[in-house]
């Protein structure tokens, strides 16, 4: 049986290809038509699943939408309806698109992809849930959903068990926990439903102490939290229920001052702000998880939405409520859930078994020794070719180690927001110029944002504070750590201002190679931690192809590529071709 | 070659101008559709006292979380998009 999932007309459209229960292929569509946070229908998405699978769209036995249009189209009229006559900007603006395609769901299914077959629409927390418990490795668990908003819910609880899910309480539109951090990063200057995880990255350089953080208590204001962690705003502070903007003047006046202009300073007043919005997080999802607790005493947790994704806090979890075991998976905001909208069609509304744990986030295209051969000659790009996987591995971990910024491009591409080395831009933790070496030759991005490390499975636990046993999630890079005090010197262009690095863990199993770079560059350096960073620049998404990774290379200050087994170098190869930081985004 | 480069312009600039308006002749519906059919649900909805979004805080009640008991429902559910 096969089931193709879809997700998309909101952000981050993305498709996946469920064979018998098994996770053929996943990817999102930003990939393929280069433009960040893709929502338009994902055609290339799943054109590629096709592919991988070596299927034709009359193969597919089932098409599994990620939400309820209708619901969401309802939830839509009743803000005009409420909100008249406030609202009709963003009525004239938004109804269009509906009209035109977020109400014709199974037309642009059939028309797209010449699909005569089943179409059918799964509740978006639902959805959520699925996506995150139906491919774990827990037979049963307590399931927490939380984003921005799905039809009508924002947050749900619920609990799994086998091939069952029941969504037991929600928390429902307007008020939203992921709504609140989407209008906070707005207060602050950054761009809504892109920018959150630098909100979170800015956090530590506030006063994270919530009796001394004056905004702590102000935000308060604006949120009434129950002790079962349930929670409503008072919305004359916000204005996104009616307008395409977030925060409204009184919230501006609460927090003492207008909406931060992008790229103007960032000042202790915006970190501080920054430090409340994640204290007042942490304060609720951790109350909602105990409360979730007390109403499954399950000892597994797991947790999906776009708020699934703030790592600063997920590495807290275990430590802060009664659960024993976590898990999450890497595209956990709306992209992950065509995985769960497939898989709660084949487990659930189909009933068959569960036969399938998600273990490896490399779901996405590949390319051969010979498509990146034929791509490099024909573009006439000068290449050396590594004789075996030894020589490549030294080779690279020598690079890395004399401080060359080197892409790495190898195999599948993860699913997910995070390069996972695969796609990654790889370099020297141990040299405390490479945060800014980096930032000045390649990712053009706010110096305030730390570099993440990757280190060994077999490792971690020598030089990071991580949960015991450490939680698969730190596989996909969802939690932060401690690094240990010992070693905050060592390794300083991937400790941040509160001696926190966001760690990716990778088991041998998983990559073998990049396993063996990293071990190889412990021999060498003393300490087998990489720095592993996204390979695009600010604005693009990561690479897909061997051209776009190129293309990359030659466009910002990566030194070297490796690309399967061949190695280029920039200086050899013509430097006019792109301009990385004149197209650099936030 | 002039000719050519000419009628892409004229192709391009009368996409263009269909394009604008289309954006104001749909301003122009919508803005109605809004005031009379938003608008006319709207009072009523006042006049009955209706609240459709729950925009306040309120210190007296114990939890904001509703029941939702979402589980599987019958395959032909799941063909709705409602």
């Amino acid at each position: 049986m096969n089931i193709l999932g879809i997700s998309c007309f909101y952000h981050d459209a993305a498709a996946c290809l469920v064979r018998d229960g098994n996770l053929i292929a996943a990817a999102e569509e930003e990939r393929f038509t280069r433009k960040k946070h893709d929502s338009s229908f994902p055609i290339n998405a799943v054109k590629y699943c096709l592919k991988e699978a070596n299927l034709s769209i009359n193969d597919i036995d089932y098409i599994c939408f990620y939400e309820k249009p209708f619901l969401k189209f309802e939830r839509l009229l009743y803000q005009h309806i409420q909100m008249f006559p406030y609202s009709l900007p963003t009525f004239i603006k938004s109804l269009p698109a509906w009209i035109n395609e977020k109400l014709r769901v199974p037309k642009i299914i059939r028309k797209k992809l010449k699909y005569r077959g089943n179409v059918i629409f799964v509740d978006h927390h639902m959805a959520h849930a699925a996506s995150s418990f139906l491919v774990s490795p827990f037979e049963e668990a307590a399931i927490l959903t939380v984003d921005g908003v799905g039809e009508w819910t924002t947050t749900a609880l619920g609990v799994g068990k086998g091939n069952d899910i029941v969504l037991l309480k929600d928390i429902r539109f307007p008020h939203s926990l992921g709504l609140l951090y989407s209008a906070i990063t707005a207060y602050l200057g950054f761009s809504v439903n892109n920018s959150e995880y630098k909100v979170m990255g800015l956090s530590p350089y506030g006063d994270m102490n919530p009796k001394t953080n004056k905004y702590y208590a102000k935000l308060k204001e604006a949120i009434d939290v129950k002790e079962d962690g349930s929670y409503q705003f008072d919305m004359s502070y916000f204005v996104y229920h009616y307008k395409a903007s977030m925060p409204s003047k009184r919230l501006c006046r609460l927090l003492d001052g207008p909406i931060r202009k992008a790229e103007a300073e960032l000042t202790q007043r915006h970190k501080d702000i920054a430090a409340a919005l994640q204290l007042v997080l942490e304060e609720v999802m951790t109350k909602m998880l105990n409360h979730l607790y007390s109403l499954t005493k399950m000892d597994n947790v797991v947790l999906a939405g776009g708020v699934a994704l703030n790592s600063v806090y997920n590495g807290k979890i275990l430590r802060n409520t009664s659960f024993k075991n976590i898990w999450i998976q890497p595209n956990a905001t709306d992209g992950g859930t065509s995985i769960g909208a497939a898989y709660y069609c084949y487990n659930t509304i189909l009933g068959n078994e569960r036969n399938f744990v998600f273990n490896s986030p490399y779901l996405g295209p590949s390319y051969s020794d010979q498509e990146i051969k034929f791509y490099l000659e024909q573009n006439k790009i000068k290449y050396t070719a590594f004789k075996n996987d030894t020589e490549l591995i030294k080779t690279t971990a020598k690079l890395i180690y004399d401080n060359h910024v080197v892409g790495w491009f190898q195999d599948r591409m993860e699913w997910g927001p995070r390069a996972l080395g695969a796609r990654s831009i790889l370099s020297n933790p141990c040299n405390r110029e490479m945060q800014e070496i980096l930032n000045q030759k390649v990712k053009h991005r706010e110096k305030f944002r730390p570099f993440a490390p990757v280190v060994c499975e077999d490792d971690a636990l020598e030089y990071f504070e991580c949960d015991k046993p450490i939680p698969e999630p730190t596989d996909y890079m969802l939690m932060v750590y401690p690094v240990k005090k010992q070693f905050r010197a060592k390794i300083p262009a991937v400790t941040h201002v509160d001696g926190s690095g966001r760690l990716q863990t990778i088991r041998k199993k998983q990559n073998p190679m990049y396993y063996s770079l990293i071990k190889e560059f412990g021999k060498l350096s003393g300490m087998p931690i990489l720095i592993n960073t996204s390979f695009n620049i600010r604005g693009e998404p990561i690479v897909c192809t061997p051209h776009d990774a190129y293309k990359c290379m030659m466009g910002t200050g990566i030194d070297y590529l490796v690309m399967g087994k061949y190695l280029m170098r920039r200086e050899d190869n013509p430097q006019h071709m792109w301009d990385s930081e004149k197209i650099a985004k936030d | 070659m002039a000719l050519k480069i000419f009628y892409i312009g004229l192709k391009d600039g009368f996409k263009e101008f269909g394009e604008s308006v289309n954006k104001v002749v749909n301003a122009f519906l919508l803005s109605v559709t809004y005031l009379f059919g938003v608008g006319a649900v709207s009072l009523i909805a006042r006049l009955q006292k209706r609240k459709l979004l729950d925009l306040k805080t309120s210190k007296s009640k114990e939890t904001y979380y509703q029941g939702l008991m979402l589980s599987k429902k019958s395959k032909k559910e799941y063909y709705r998009q409602f």
